[in-house]
């Protein structure tokens, strides 16, 4: 029995369905590549980055290393006009099982000057001379003998294709979360001091995959945070530091730590953001209880007013108002950030691009927000997590639980 | 002198010095090259640079200016809001922030002392974006590849990033141990995958270099090596390969073993693994100075065995390097004294299963040396 966590919501009439039909989604995501194509007059698309081949083919790959990643990387060709996208991959058991097997190659390598003819003569093959293609990155093996195409930045056709989600992708979402969560669960209970934060990581990079997720995607943060600013990391711009990178670090009685992790489930990101406090019995005082309520209204007044139409803008000065007019969220971050096949993406609401970038985005039906304020007490460390939710034809669905131990939502 | 923890005496691996060893080293490839500064955007890359630790983050990303080197300065300059992870060599006012407005990260850039008066700028990729903000903020640019330079001063390991690698190896032979424990008919790949990746986070260590560590071979129909762990529940008598790695300090080392899961290895299980052992020895013999990957190939072709379905060698270093020795890549790399190689051999048999063994060489003066040493 398929949970109806949606209850019916709609994303332009379409019903969120409990579980994603993953093949429809690929088509739909292929269709709006197609459509972009088509619309930005851009003959293909050339991507070379992990998470733009997996939008653009729905293959999976294993978690890796960069390094790794990037020399055995999949290629994804996608031109106009044609039914289905190229893949050029060693990953063949991650291929979804409709892809067309002529479309199906073998890896590239595109980082080698070694058998780059190859993949000149897959482009030439699928484009013709002067061609105008969109790329996300361009290795120097590329440069040299790839130069009789016009290369643009794929960007603005993966962007646009991207920023409104179907309700498939929305589902999928829900379930990397939905794993992420019950990993979660498992490192909560048993967090103590004496554990080290590797060995958080280790509890929960475990569970997750007994758990069924396809790769990890973050080194997962169990930052403690300091009671004042000054005790923390030095910063550019003189606002908090986070988030810093996982140490063997002993956690201790009474740490406040802020969790960060995300994972990757067939092809989707998950993103969860919780405060714990270290100890047995965790019970937290007046003022982290008040932090954590004031928390719960910026959400809570950001999302009373999300629905399609609604700018950036409005949302980000919602929270700002509810916070007694201090911006509640990091000088380098947001209010909120997209998410879909990578783990942060458009649309961004809060951040250096300004009151007007914000002002012009538009909430629109298949939006998926992930908010993230923060609020700083100086001298009593804070509060942060992290709720995600998706712009639906009326409002917004939940896609990340409402629990937040060992906070309780007041009744 | 393996371990992960810092002495009284020191770290076990002097990173101060291993960091100013790969800077200088880093600093007169420039010269060489003729290279005026680096934008560096892949990661191994940036840490082989900057020494710092940023956060981990999966996959192959693209280009992004996350780090510079300037030649005239000698300084290196880091995308980094903040100050923790960072060595104290690279200092607050060698640090630019996190932005998400391009301009805003144009203008940091263009302020880095140096930059601007490049002539000859580096890079190890590109996007048709940044070669304009290049362009923009270096007047007369030339962009030129980074990627071979980088390759090239990585290759060649110091004392201290060996040691890094071998504290790598016994990371990852630990969890090979761990592995070999918990593997029993009914326990699944995915389980499994979730043991090797506890057992390396609990050492200090949860960035696996690669998800790609657990499957178990049929022995009914086809047998293709397999990358992607799933809920299949392993049977009694099957041979599963085991292929753990690690990253120690962004160094990486990596072993693989094939074991038959709850049972003595049946006939031909022992032939398929005599077999695998006949064709990475032979790989591995091949492994001596001057030789190329040409001769690798020539040494598997020698052996019987049809064409490999996965790559012969590649290196290892601040995770996969040149040479890669595979898909019919890499005959003209030349293996070089000192350099430090993924080696493996994967062989199957319809009806028996599949054998892969992996093993890190290392390629010495006087011929190749195994540094793994699990049992076999």
């Amino acid at each position: 029995m398929v949970d109806d966590w949606a209850a019916g919501a709609t994303i332009g009439g379409v019903a969120i369905p409990g579980l994603p039909d993953m093949a429809r989604m690929r088509a739909d995501r292929y269709a709006k590549l197609q459509g972009q194509l088509e619309a930005q007059g851009v003959d293909g698309l050339v991507l070379l980055g992990s998470a733009d081949v997996a939008y653009a083919t729905g293959a999976d790959a294993p978690g890796e290393d960069s390094g790794r990643a990037g020399l055995f990387r999949a290629v994804a060709v996608v031109v106009r006009g044609e039914s289905a996208p190229h893949l050029y991959t060693a990953f063949w058991d991650g291929v979804p099982d409709e892809f067309p097997a002529d479309h199906l190659h073998g890896p590239l390598f595109p980082d080698l000057d070694d058998g780059i003819e190859h993949f000149v003569h897959a482009l030439n093959g699928h484009f013709s001379s002067g061609a105008t293609l969109g790329v996300d990155d361009q290795t120097y093996p590329m440069l040299r003998t790839l130069g009789h195409f016009t290369w643009t930045d794929a960007t603005a056709v993966l962007g646009a294709a991207k920023i409104l989600k179907t309700v498939d992708e929305v589902s999928a979402i829900r379930e990397a979360q939905r794993i992420t969560e019950q990993a979660m669960d498992t490192v909560r209970e048993v967090l103590r001091p004496g554990l080290r934060q590797t060995d958080l990581s280790g509890i929960f990079l475990r569970r997750i995959f007994e758990l069924g997720a396809t790769a990890n995607a973050i080194d997962p943060i169990w930052q403690v945070m300091t009671p004042t600013k000054a005790e923390g990391p030095w910063t550019v711009h003189g606002d908090l530091a986070y988030p810093t990178s996982t140490t063997d670090r002993i956690l201790r009685e009474g740490d406040i730590i802020w969790v960060d992790a995300g994972i990757c489930h067939q092809g989707y990101a998950s993103d969860f953001g919780r405060t714990w406090i270290t100890t047995a019995h965790p019970s937290p005082t007046d003022r982290q209880t008040s932090q954590f309520q004031r928390w719960q209204a910026v959400v809570d007044a950001a999302r009373d007013i999300l629905k399609p139409g609604v700018s950036a803008l409005e949302l980000g000065r919602a929270a700002i108002a509810m916070n007694d007019g201090v911006k509640p969220w990091m000088e380098h971050f947001y209010l909120a950030h997209g998410i879909g096949t990578d783990s942060a993406e458009m649309p961004l609401i809060g951040t250096d691009l300004g009151e007007g970038f914000d002002g012009s985005l538009i909430m629109g039906p298949g939006m998926v927000l992930v908010f993230e304020p923060v609020i700083w007490e100086e001298g009593y460390a804070g509060y942060r997590s992290e709720d995600i939710v998706a712009v639906t034809d009326t409002g917004w669905v939940q896609l990340s639980g409402l629990r937040y131990d060992p906070f309780e939502v007041a009744a | 002198m393996s371990g992960v923890m810092a002495l009284e005496d020191g770290a076990r691996v002097d990173f101060t010095r291993l960091r100013r060893d790969r800077r200088r080293r880093l600093l007169a490839a420039m010269e060489r090259a003729g290279l005026d500064a680096l934008v560096l955007g892949r990661s191994a890359n940036v840490r082989y640079a900057a020494g710092a630790r940023l956060l981990w983050r999966a996959g192959a990303n693209p280009f992004g200016p996350v780090c510079v080197v300037v030649r005239s300065t000698g300084k290196v300059h880091l995308l980094s809001s903040w100050d923790d992870g960072i060595p104290p060599e690279i200092g607050h006012e060698d640090l630019y922030g996190l932005f998400w407005n391009p301009a805003h990260l144009i203008a940091a850039i263009a302020a880095i002392a140096g930059l601007s008066d490049s002539r000859r700028v580096g890079t190890d990729s590109i996007t048709p974006f940044f070669t304009g903000v290049l362009t923009q903020i270096v007047p007369g640019v030339e962009l030129a590849d980074a990627a071979g330079l980088l390759n090239e001063v990585r290759a060649h390991k110091t004392a201290d990033e060996l040691a890094c690698v071998q504290t790598a190896l016994s990371l990852a032979e630990a969890a090979l141990a761990a592995l070999d424990d918990a593997l029993e008919p009914g326990i699944s790949e995915r389980t499994l995958l979730g043991v090797f990746v506890e057992a390396v986070a609990r050492l200090g260590a949860p960035t696996p270099p690669s998800e790609s560590v657990v499957f178990a071979t049929p022995r009914q129909g086809p047998v293709r090596f397999r990358y992607l762990a799933s809920d299949r529940l392993i049977n009694k008598g099957e041979l599963v390969v085991l292929s753990p790695g690690a990253l120690y300090a962004g160094y990486e080392a990596g072993l693989a073993r094939t074991r038959t899961a709850g049972a003595t290895p049946s006939p031909a299980a022992m032939a398929l693994g005599d077999r695998c052992r006949r064709a990475i020895d032979a790989l591995i013999t091949a492994c001596r100075p001057g030789n190329t990957g040409g001769d690798l190939y020539r040494a598997w072709q020698a052996t019987g065995e049809p064409p490999a379905e996965i790559a012969l060698a590649w290196g290892l270093g601040l995770g996969a390097e040149s040479p890669m020795v595979g898909f019919g890549r890499g005959s003209d790399a030349v293996l070089e004294e000192g350099a430090t190689l993924s080696v493996q051999a994967w062989v199957s048999q319809e009806g028996t299963g599949g054998f892969l063994e992996r093993e890190l060489v290392q390629v010495g003066a006087n011929g190749p040396e195994i540094l793994s040493r699990s049992e076999r």
